[in-house]
């Protein structure tokens, strides 16, 4: 694999029971890029994020054809336990959804459980909250509960939380929807300051986002990749008319 | 237009007036009959309350002494039946809930612990009697009793759990899965906590069924006297409940025994709270930062 790609779809096709949800994709992600993912509801792009750590394993009756390279092996090999993939592919969700722990704990959980990281914790949860921003407003109630944040410290606390597993690619899935303008603005910001140390996928709907903070854009439309290329290109001179039709607003 | 307005306002006011008078009443009823109950028991029973009552053994053919045997025996059962019927409660409803996959045997096997639930009690003390008295040689003995009232709770423990599992939001379980934590130690670190407080609840109920039941300890671990306090699980106690059975309907003077009986009922109901009272001390210590 080229040392600029850490991830490669080879003919995905991806089945919830007896519907196919995805069709025959093919595509890589680039090492330290941001990449967004944008179509309409359904169209499978939050299907497609949820491949690449496995959490699509937890639905019943799903079923996956093709292989996802990562590192050049085939994640979802027989071999490969999903509970390793997930530690080097973090997932930050729609949802802020913080333990209803100490904001402390929330950091600390994954690395003392799973052994990785686990150190120092202290310099850990302090350098994970740095990373995030969130630093400054809870380093006085690292003890307090989680859940007396705000959404979008919320959502910053997660990230947070997924960084401190240090892992190689962080999975966003519209993690700015549930959140207001100004909380927004910051978790924007927070990618662009964190795409220098790992490759970020995010699923959006918001087209503005992804015009602002993405290298690469991919437009899903009912299950297939129809456009995939520089986000300046897809967003000024996008090659198919169903792109363009969905980025000018005239359906989706 | 104006006139009708009013009459038709005042019919809708009638009517909700009747409609939350009748669930007042309802409710007032209920209050009422359980208030009562518990009046009769401990007008009638209050009166046999004593320090020795509830610290020495019956004598004189049980129309005199204390229960304590009894008390102390019951305690032992109750507590034996949790030991044995929330561990393995909770254990199926993870199972059930986490871990099976949702099919034709699952439901099967729900629908196997509903029809457990309405089993009647004798038949659980004739299958303890059956099973673990002589099958299993456990004989007539607190561990046989225990087991036995194990199960009885069972279904009740199970269905209590697995509510208060699948209450527990799938953001959670997805959150710990995602930092690449284990099933196992995500169902241990995250769900079960936030599940066992509803798990408690639920429980609470089964725990006090156990300490009322009679029919499945009366084959299974109740003696009708025992000269000594029982020194391991495998001796036969005296019970409660059996005790006021016993009092009530074979003694050799049940009416020179009927304050000893209204004075033992008094104490059942004692014991019965108090186990309830403990469970939803734990359960709000547990819940105390609980919010989502």
């Amino acid at each position: 694999m080229e040392t600029n790609i850490i991830i490669k779809l080879n003919n995905v096709n991806f089945y919830y029971g007896q519907s196919r949800a995805l069709t025959d994709i093919s595509m890589t992600f680039g090492k330290n890029k941001v990449t967004a993912l944008i179509g309409p509801s359904g169209c499978g792009k939050s299907t497609l994020l949820r491949l690449l750590n496995r959490m699509n394993d937890l639905i019943d009756g799903t079923r996956v054809e093709g292989e996802i390279l990562f590192e050049d092996k085939n994640i979802y090999a027989p071999d490969i336990d999903p509970v390793e993939i997930r530690r080097k592919i973090g997932m930050v969700f729609q949802k802020p959804n913080p333990f209803p722990k100490t904001i402390y704990n929330n950091i600390a959980y994954g690395p003392k459980l799973t052994g990785v990281n686990a150190g120092d914790l202290d310099t850990l949860v302090e350098q994970s909250l740095k990373q995030s921003v969130l630093w400054n407003e809870v380093k006085d109630i690292l003890n307090k509960s989680a859940m007396n944040l705000s959404g979008g410290q919320q959502q910053r606390l997660c990230i947070a939380r997924a960084l401190a597993m240090k892992p190689d690619i962080l999975l966003m899935d519209e993690p700015t929807s549930a959140l207001d303008p100004i909380s927004t603005a910051k978790i924007e910001d927070l990618i662009e300051e964190l795409k220098k140390d790992y490759t970020i996928i995010i699923v959006t709907h918001n087209m503005q986002q992804a015009a602002r903070i993405s290298d690469e854009t991919a437009f899903f439309y009912i299950g297939n990749l129809v456009e995939y290329n520089k986000t300046e290109k897809i967003f000024t001179k996008p090659d198919v008319k169903q792109t363009e039709d969905y980025i000018t607003g005239r359906f989706g | 237009m104006n006139t009708f307005n009013n009459n038709s306002m005042k019919w809708r006011y009638l009517k909700q007036h009747i409609f939350f008078g009748l669930v007042r009443a309802s409710a007032l009823i209920i209050t009422l009959a359980l208030g009562g109950i518990i009046f009769y028991i401990v007008y009638n029973g209050i009166g046999a309350i004593s320090w020795d009552f509830i610290t020495k053994p019956p004598t004189d053919s049980m129309t005199k002494g204390g229960i304590m045997p009894a008390i102390l025996g019951t305690i032992y059962l109750t507590v034996g039946a949790i030991a044995i019927g929330l561990p393995l409660g909770i254990a199926s409803a993870i199972y059930l809930t986490e871990y099976a996959k949702q099919g034709r045997i699952v439901r099967f096997i729900k629908v196997g612990i509903n029809c457990l639930a309405g089993v009647p009690s004798v038949v659980f003390g004739l299958f303890g009697l059956g099973f673990f008295v002589i099958l299993m040689k456990f004989g007539s003995s607190i561990l046989a009793g225990s087991l036995t009232l194990g199960f009885l709770i069972l279904p009740t423990i199970i269905g209590a759990s697995e509510e208060a599992l699948k209450s527990v939001p799938q953001t959670f379980r997805e959150a710990s899965l995602s930092l690449g934590v284990s099933k196992w130690q995500t169902t241990f670190r995250i769900v079960l906590p936030n599940a066992l407080p509803g798990i408690l609840t639920g429980s609470i109920l089964g725990i006090g069924r156990a300490a009322g039941e009679t029919a499945p300890i009366m084959f299974t671990a109740a003696a009708y006297f025992t000269s000594k306090l029982p020194g391991s699980i495998f001796d036969e106690v005296m019970a409660l409940p059996y005790h006021i059975y016993v009092l009530a309907t074979a003694g050799t003077n049940i009416e020179a025994t009927r304050p000893i009986q209204f004075g033992t009922v008094l104490v059942l109901v004692a014991v019965v709270l108090g186990i309830d009272l403990v469970a939803i001390v734990i359960r709000s210590y547990m819940r105390r930062n609980k919010r989502w």
